[in-house]
Parts: structure tokens; C-alpha cells; sequence
């Protein structure tokens, strides 16, 4: 069957976007890999337990896209993408491959949200150093703390956001690591004034950890993470900590592969986080009937997110011939993104960081490339991500560039003397994550391969 | 129990072997996190050491062998008699 | 200053002409619209195997290999990781093994050392190959490489050697004989080479010269690193299969699958269901693929002329002009092309023929 509108993401924009666009009476799809709605931030909690602000907007979210007539389909793994501008003739329906669903659909919004950056440091590849997203998916929504003595560390608000979970959890923190000044974050005060709701809950963390007598170093960073196979201690600025835990994060970066895959045209914004699709006011990428939503379209944060996706659910409908119904989202998504915006520059990527990296630390996990290498391929000639992949392998592993993109583009930039913009990005291909071959293969007969003509002998 | 916070409704554990150890494990958690509530951060050799980083099937660092085939554990719901290589 | 050559197209045809050329004591200008060896020659499946090369260019096929074996020797110690293996071209239905013989005995004609072997001799030398193989041609002295090593290791020698190299350069035209059209400014040289792969039409047009060339979109699949699997590089008998396992552990999975694209657009993207047909293939002839899993796929645009053979020669009635390309599994015999194509442009006997255009 064709959809009007398929939403790729089940996080705050997509299920806005789906709500809005089913309610307007398109037929309208939403895939989610996880089994059930939420995104990341909204993740659906595994066991039931006290219901906090985030699980009762998740929860809310998740009701609206119940009720609304739109398809959810969870629990698959969207690995192809196809049709739009990607076929012969210049445009098609839009074609989703998942593990178990074929979607087609005249209409594509992606809410694809992001994943976390951690600037890499000595010991980083060490088991017991994990993400601070991370970090928030095993409290909230698996209920297990990372360890027994944990650090906490990197920037942004998921650092005390993290850490007075633990301590509620009746976890300890060894130390909360922030690399912002107590001037950064008076600077971000004034916005996140505008947010009441937000500014309380920030300052009951804080309330928290100060009343656990947790040390909250600022403008801190953790040079190095020790252990023999598994994490001992956090060296932080020279100070040694015992730890069996280090959550770290250094701010999230928008998944654009979607948008790089459809060939839309994309900007490199650091105060969004990095490199996002390039969008009209109405959320359109520069591929016709191609929107985008949410924080994968640019780091707006969790509030800002639903009317995201329903601006971009309003510009699909009325490029389809649909009328949206109820009020234009424009203003609200303004003021939360306002909100949002400050976070979200605070937690842009920062070159001290990068420059901190030692020449031997591991760069890119997979291939085992380290700060040395990616220099070395610079001085022999790269000069963009997709060559220094072709030069040191950087990125051709299994994350496909994800965890080791960001800081790998600051580095070569800034070895060649050239802005990170310069240095671009690697084209996207399918998959979109690694699959499984067996996953996909299916049922065959050698003899219904449709092999072409040979090439001339 | 010492790293899985209290007071969540849990349902009843099962068991399933992890590299040839009997852990017991909750329905409902991520194979990722129920090796972690274990003790078990590091799952084995890869170019650096197999460990659970993102725990959104972004870092593809928790690769396990689950009844053979090859799985990210932070993706992986526990099933009883699970196998883990 | 005026050059004695320039060279439009950096990708393995053209690096081999610049090296040879700059050698020999020629100032030489390579020019680039991208960056070096970033297409076809940087991005192809890196098969070294007589077994898909067309039978006329075996000859030459069967110099570059030795060629890229010894890279490291001639050229300043960068190699692309070239490993010889067997090569096997299997059949799995009779009409397959019928292709092969015909296929085999035209290519051994040409001087591959390629023999027909039961596919349990096949399996002997490739256990990782499937159950039912009628007939395979076993050929001792195929091998591989890595494609994607092609412009670093290029990239020094053509520097050391005082190859004026430009990437990110692209020519808009060319006036007189010669003046190159370019962002960097206007580029002079007595000398012309276009070595431009499926652009070359568009190139020889700026010379007046009509030269259609077909464009194929040829698709690309790698796996993630496996536990040995294969150690062969593996064929069929329809030539729409190659795979080899690289010392790394990823398993690459070609053949000439068609993908979305063009001339304009560039390699576009993977069919979906070219992606499904050329692993169901995969998994077909090695069994083992069936656990891995795949990364990433891509594509690489191949130029094709009328008569499916190369252009490598002087341009008609465009003096001291000349093209080189179009050469079918071109990667294979790329730097032997180069080399010979310089040594006409010096004024030697080549030591094999080249292809001139002027048949089409």
C-alpha cells in the first residue's frame, strides 16, 4: 500500500509529526527500531515505576499517536532507502527497506534525532567508560546503574541530569566533571528563565548533588580513563579518582544520514550540532517532499521537538493537498527552541577538547585509528572526510562514522588550516546500520537470482 | 541486585549463560544492561576490547554472539535460555 | 609556464601517464575536478583476475598485475596491499559451465593460465565454496587489492617525480592547443591526455570529437571484518560475481551490478534490489556470508565505448592530443596503460598496442 507521509524516528518529532499528519486524514506510517515509541528522551521505561516529567510527556506523546489513525511500526530496522530523487527519472515515491517492512510512501519526514559526540581521550575505549545518553537510557529506562563509584563528566545538562539520577538510584558519584564555567552557564540562564518547568528541575538536580556533598568541578575535563581491562580510576585535570564508572559526554550530534543518502543539501552549524539538512521555515529539505524534525534536523532539544515535527507534518500535508487542522505550531516551536538553543551551545563541540587528544588515543573505534594516523593521512594528501576514509580507513567500520566523525573532521580541518565546513562529510549510503545478511536474504532458489547479461568476452 | 535500582516492578528473573556462566536476568531489560547489572562491562576481543558504550545501537561496540547469531546487546531483549558467546 | 603535458583526469589511467610521463623528464600538469583516484579507480572492487577480463586485454592485464604486485618498487614504496591468490569462476547449472569453457578457452587463448576443474577440486582450493559447483575455471595467478589505497599511494610518487598536481580543479574547456579552462586560471600545455573515465565524452567534445561513451553503475558491497571465510578471489561464470576477503576480514562483494546514476549525478544510489540479488549470489557461492553482516555499499561509474575496447591513443585530427580510458575492468590493467600510452607520447614503440580511436 502507498502512505501519504512516512515518518522515519519515533521520538518526540515523530510522533508529533505522525499525530499531526494522520489527524489531517493522510495515511500516514511511522517507523521506530525500538519496540515501542518514545526516542531516546521518551524512551519506554522497561518496568513500571515513579512516573516522572519525562515519562508523563512520553507517555502523552505516545496516547496523541495511539489515537491519531497512524501506523506504527516498531521493532524494525530501517536499513534501505530508495525512490525519491534516487531513481533514474528524477523523482518517485519514497521506499523505506526494513528488516520485515517495505514502506512506500509520497511523502518522507525524518525524525531521526541524534547521537551522542565523546571527544575522545586516553582510556576512552576502556569497558565501565560509557556515553551520557547512554548513561540516561540504563537508568531510566533499564533500571540498572552503570556502576558502583561513578563520574560523571563532559558538557551540558545531561551531566546533572545523570548524576542526581544516580544518586537517586542510591548510586555514588565520585565527582561531577563539567567542562562549561559557571559564566557559561549564567550566560544560558536568561533563556532558561523563559522555561520555568525546566529551570526547576534543573536547579532540584543541582539541589541534589550539592546536598550529596558531590565535588562539581567546573570548567574540568577527564584526561584519562585507567584500568587494566576493565576502569579503575578517572584522572581528572591530574587528580586520580577510584571509579568502576565514567559517564561522559560531549553533546549530541544530529543523524543526518538519512538526509545525506536522499542527497539533500546539508550546512555545517555548529550551534545545531554539527552538519544538518538544509530546511526552509516549514521544515522542507532541498529534496522535493523531503522533511525534517526534530533534533536530527538540528539540536533544538526535547521540548522543541514536537512542534518541529508538526511543522514539518503541516508543510507534507499541504504539498499533498492536505489541510492541516488546529493551531500553527510556528510560535510555540520558537519559544521552546529559544530555549533549547542555549543547551544546544553548550554542548557544540569544542576545540579545546579536540586539541587536548594525544597522538597515539584511538580515534575511530572500529578501525583502531588514532589522532597520529588521521594526521598523517593529512599530511599525505587528504583534505576531506570522504578521502582521509580512503587514506586511513577512518570511518569504515560498523558505526559507519558515527561515534568518531565529528572529532575526526576537527582534527583533519584543522591540520589543513581549514574550517571544519571545508572538510565535508561522508556520503551517505545504505544500510543505514549494518544488517544482518541472513536478515535480509530470505528464501531463494539459485535460479530465481536475477543475474544480468553477462559483459562482453 | 547491587546495580539494579530498587523499587521498579520487575517480573520474575530467568536465567541465561554468558559465556558460560548461569546469570540471572529480568524479561524486559537489554541483554547490554542485564551483562552489566552482572559484572560482565567487558564482552571480548575486537580491535579495541567488545564493551556496551551507546546503548542505542549506534557504536556497534556490544556485538555479542546470542544462540549463534551475531547481535548488539544494547538492541537484544533478555529471553530465558539465552545463550551469550 | 607552459607544461609539457597536461593530464585531465586523476584517477588511475591518468596518475600512470603523469608518473611515466614526469619520469621521463616531462613537466606535467594533472588536473582534477575532485580529488585524486576518488572515483571509479579509487572505489572499484580492486580485482586482479584474468577471469573477467576481456580476452584482448589479457595481455595487458596480465603485465599490470605484476605491475601492482610490485607497486611498492616503482612506485616510492607505496602500495595498494596487492595480494595474489587463486582465482576460481564457478558453474552452478549447465548452461553456466557451458559460458565458462567458452569463456575460459577464449581468455587462455590470450595467454591466462586458466584451467577447468571439477568443483571439488574447486573446493579444495576454496573450502569456503557452497556445495554444487558443476565446473569452475582455476586460474593460479589471480589477486586482489585495496582500491580505496590507490590516490595515497599515487599521490607521493606523482609528487616526488614533480607532477604539478591539482585536485579540486576542474577544467571547463580547452582552447587552441593547448589552453585549459580553469578556476586556478588559464593552464597552458603542448601536450593534451584525457583521461577523464565516463566523463570522457564531455572531454572530447572539447576537442570537436564526438566520442559516445555508455556509462555503467557499478554497485559495491562490504561486509564488516568475519573470521576467515574465503581465500580465493571468487567468481561465476557470468562474470556478475567477485569476492575476496581481505587480510583486515571484510568480505567484498561485487560483480557489476547495476545501481542509480549518470554522468551528471554521479553514483547515486544502490537499487534495493540489485543490493538484494548480488548478496543473494554471495551467500549462494559462500555459504558463510549468510552470518555477516553488510556496512556499507556504493557505487563506481565505468566507461564503456561502441565495441566495448579501450580508447587509449591519439586523438583524430587533434595533434599531440591523445585519451586513455574506457578500459573494461580498467583497474585491472590501469597502470600498464599508463605506462605504455607514455610511451607513445615520448615518441618510443609502445611495447603493446594501443587502442586508437579513430576505429569508432
Amino acid at each position: 500500500m502507498m502512505h501519504d507521509i512516512a515518518v522515519l524516528g519515533g521520538g518526540p518529532a515523530g510522533m508529533a509529526a505522525a499525530t499531526e499528519a494522520a489527524r489531517a486524514g493522510a495515511r500516514t506510517v511511522l517507523l521506530e527500531e525500538s519496540p515501542r515509541p518514545g526516542g531516546q528522551v521518551y524512551r519506554s521505561p522497561a518496568f513500571d515505576g515513579p512516573r516522572d516529567a519525562d515519562r508523563r510527556a512520553g507517555d502523552a506523546l505516545r496516547a496523541a499517536l495511539a489515537e491519531s489513525g497512524a501506523e506504527v511500526v516498531c521493532g524494525h530496522r530501517v536499513w534501505g532507502l530508495g525512490g525519491g530523487p534516487l531513481v533514474a527519472e528524477g523523482a518517485a515515491p519514497f521506499t523505506l527497506s526494513a528488516l520485515g517492512a517495505e514502506i512506500s510512501a509520497r511523502a518522507l519526514i525524518l525524525a531521526t534525532g541524534t547521537h551522542e559526540r565523546i571527544i575522545p581521550f586516553p582510556g576512552w575505549t576502556l569497558p565501565g567508560v560509557l556515553g551520557l545518553a547512554a548513561a540516561t537510557i540504563l537508568l531510566k529506562a533499564q533500571g540498572v546503574l552503570p556502576g558502583r563509584r561513578v563520574v560523571v563528566a563532559g558538557v551540558g545538562p545531561l551531566l546533572y541530569a545523570v548524576a542526581a539520577k544516580i544518586l537517586a538510584a542510591g548510586g555514588q558519584v565520585v565527582a561531577l566533571v563539567d567542562g562549561a564555567t559557571n559564566a557559561d552557564w549564567a550566560r544560558a540562564l536568561p533563556t532558561l528563565a523563559a522555561r520555568p518547568d525546566v529551570l526547576a528541575r534543573g536547579l532540584a538536580w543541582r539541589a541534589r548533588i550539592a546536598a550529596a556533598g558531590v565535588p562539581v568541578l567546573m570548567a574540568a575535563r577527564v584526561t584519562e580513563a585507567l584500568g587494566d581491562s576493565v576502569l579503575s580510576a578517572v584522572r581528572v585535570d591530574g587528580r586520580l579518582m577510584p571509579a568502576d564508572a565514567l559517564c561522559i559526554g560531549h553533546g549530541l550530534v544530529p543523524a543526518t544520514e538519512a538526509s545525506r543518502t536522499y542527497r539533500a543539501a546539508h550546512v555545517h552549524e555548529p550551534g545545531l550540532g554539527g552538519w544538518v539538512p538544509v530546511l526552509d521555515a516549514d521544515r522542507r529539505t532541498t529534496v522535493r517532499l523531503l522533511y525534517a524534525a526534530g533534533d536530527g534536523s538540528g539540536v533544538r532539544g526535547a521540548a522543541a521537538a514536537p512542534a518541529s515535527g508538526r511543522l514539518a507534518a503541516r508543510a507534507a500535508l499541504r504539498d499533498l493537498g492536505f489541510a492541516p487542522g488546529g493551531r500553527d505550531p510556528a510560535g510555540a516551536f520558537a519559544r521552546a527552541a529559544a530555549a533549547g538553543a542555549a543547551m544546544a551551545g553548550m554542548m557544540a563541540l569544542r576545540p579545546a577538547l579536540v586539541a587536548a587528544i594525544p597522538p597515539d588515543t584511538v580515534v575511530c573505534r572500529c578501525e583502531g585509528i588514532s589522532r597520529a594516523q588521521i594526521e598523517a593521512a593529512a599530511d599525505a594528501g587528504a583534505g576531506t572526510m570522504n578521502q582521509l576514509k580512503h587514506f586511513c580507513r577512518l570511518g569504515m567500520g560498523p558505526c559507519q562514522g558515527r561515534m568518531c566523525g565529528d572529532a575526526a573532521a576537527a582534527l583533519l580541518a584543522a591540520r589543513q588550516g581549514m574550517p571544519i565546513a571545508a572538510v565535508g562529510f561522508h556520503t551517505g549510503r545504505i544500510p543505514l546500520r549494518p544488517v544482518p545478511m541472513d536478515a535480509i536474504l530470505g528464501d531463494f532458489d539459485y535460479a530465481d537470482i536475477p543475474v544480468p547479461a553477462p559483459a562482453p568476452l | 541486585m547491587l546495580l539494579r535500582i530498587a523499587g521498579l516492578c520487575r517480573p520474575a528473573p530467568v536465567a541465561i549463560t554468558v559465556f558460560g556462566h548461569v546469570v540471572l536476568a529480568y524479561p524486559g531489560e537489554s541483554l547490554a544492561a542485564s551483562l552489566i547489572a552482572a559484572g560482565i562491562t567487558r564482552f571480548g576481543e575486537g580491535i579495541s576490547p567488545r564493551l556496551a558504550f551507546c546503548h542505542m545501537g549506534v557504536c556497534q561496540q556490544c556485538l555479542v554472539r546470542v544462540d549463534g547469531r551475531l547481535v548488539q546487546a544494547c538492541l537484544t531483549p533478555v529471553a530465558a535460555g539465552q545463550v551469550v558467546a | 609556464m607552459t607544461y609539457d603535458c597536461a593530464i585531465v583526469g586523476a584517477g588511475v589511467m591518468g596518475c600512470s601517464t603523469a608518473l611515466f610521463l614526469a619520469r621521463a623528464g616531462m613537466r606535467v600538469v594533472l588536473l582534477d575536478r575532485g580529488e585524486i583516484c576518488r572515483e571509479a579507480s579509487g572505489v572499484n572492487a580492486g580485482t586482479l583476475t584474468m577471469q573477467m577480463t576481456r580476452a584482448a586485454l589479457v595481455p595487458y592485464a596480465l603485465r599490470a598485475h605484476e605491475m601492482w604486485l610490485r607497486m611498492p618498487e616503482w612506485c616510492d614504496g607505496r602500495g595498494v596491499l596487492a595480494t595474489a591468490c587463486p582465482g576460481l569462476s564457478v558453474a552452478f547449472t549447465p548452461q553456466e559451465a557451458a559460458m565458462l569453457e567458452e569463456r575460459a578457452a577464449a581468455r587462455r587463448a590470450a595467454g591466462a593460465p586458466i584451467e577447468m576443474i571439477s568443483g571439488a577440486a574447486a573446493q579444495a582450493i576454496e573450502p569456503g565454496l557452497a556445495d554444487g559447483v558443476l565446473l569452475a575455471g582455476h586460474c593460479p595467478i589471480d589477486g586482489f587489492c585495496s582500491a580505496y589505497l590507490t590516490g595515497l599511494a599515487f599521490r607521493g610518487a606523482l609528487l616526488n617525480a614533480g607532477v604539478t598536481l591539482l585536485e579540486n580543479t576542474p577544467v571547463r574547456g580547452v582552447a587552441g592547443r593547448f589552453v585549459l579552462d580553469t578556476p586556478a586560471g588559464p593552464i597552458g600545455a603542448t601536450r593534451l591526455v584525457l583521461a577523464g573515465g565516463v566523463w570522457l565524452q564531455d572531454m572530447a567534445a572539447w576537442l570537436g570529437v564526438s566520442l559516445p561513451i555508455k556509462v555503467l553503475v557499478n554497485q559495491l558491497i562490504v561486509t564488516e571484518r568475519l573470521a576467515p571465510v574465503m581465500r580465493t578471489v571468487l567468481g561465476v561464470a557470468s562474470g556478475l560475481l567477485s569476492l575476496k576477503q581481505y587480510a583486515n576480514g571484510t568480505v567484498l562483494i561485487g560483480g557489476g551490478w547495476q545501481g542509480i546514476g549518470d554522468r551528471l549525478r554521479g553514483g547515486l544510489a544502490v537499487k534495493p534490489e540489485s543490493f538484494l540479488g548480488n548478496i543473494r549470489l554471495a551467500a549462494h557461492t559462500v555459504p558463510a556470508l549468510r552470518d555477516a553482516r553488510v556496512v556499507r555499499s556504493w557505487l563506481g561509474l565505468e566507461a564503456e565505448t561502441a565495441d566495448a575496447l579501450p580508447v587509449i591513443g591519439p586523438v583524430p585530427g587533434v595533434a599531440d592530443a591523445w585519451t586513455i580510458g574506457a578500459v573494461h575492468s580498467g583497474y585491472t590493467s590501469g597502470p600498464y596503460m599508463g605506462k605504455i600510452l607514455a610511451q607513445a607520447i615520448l615518441g618510443q614503440t609502445p611495447e603493446l598496442p594501443l587502442f586508437p580511436m579513430e576505429r569508432l
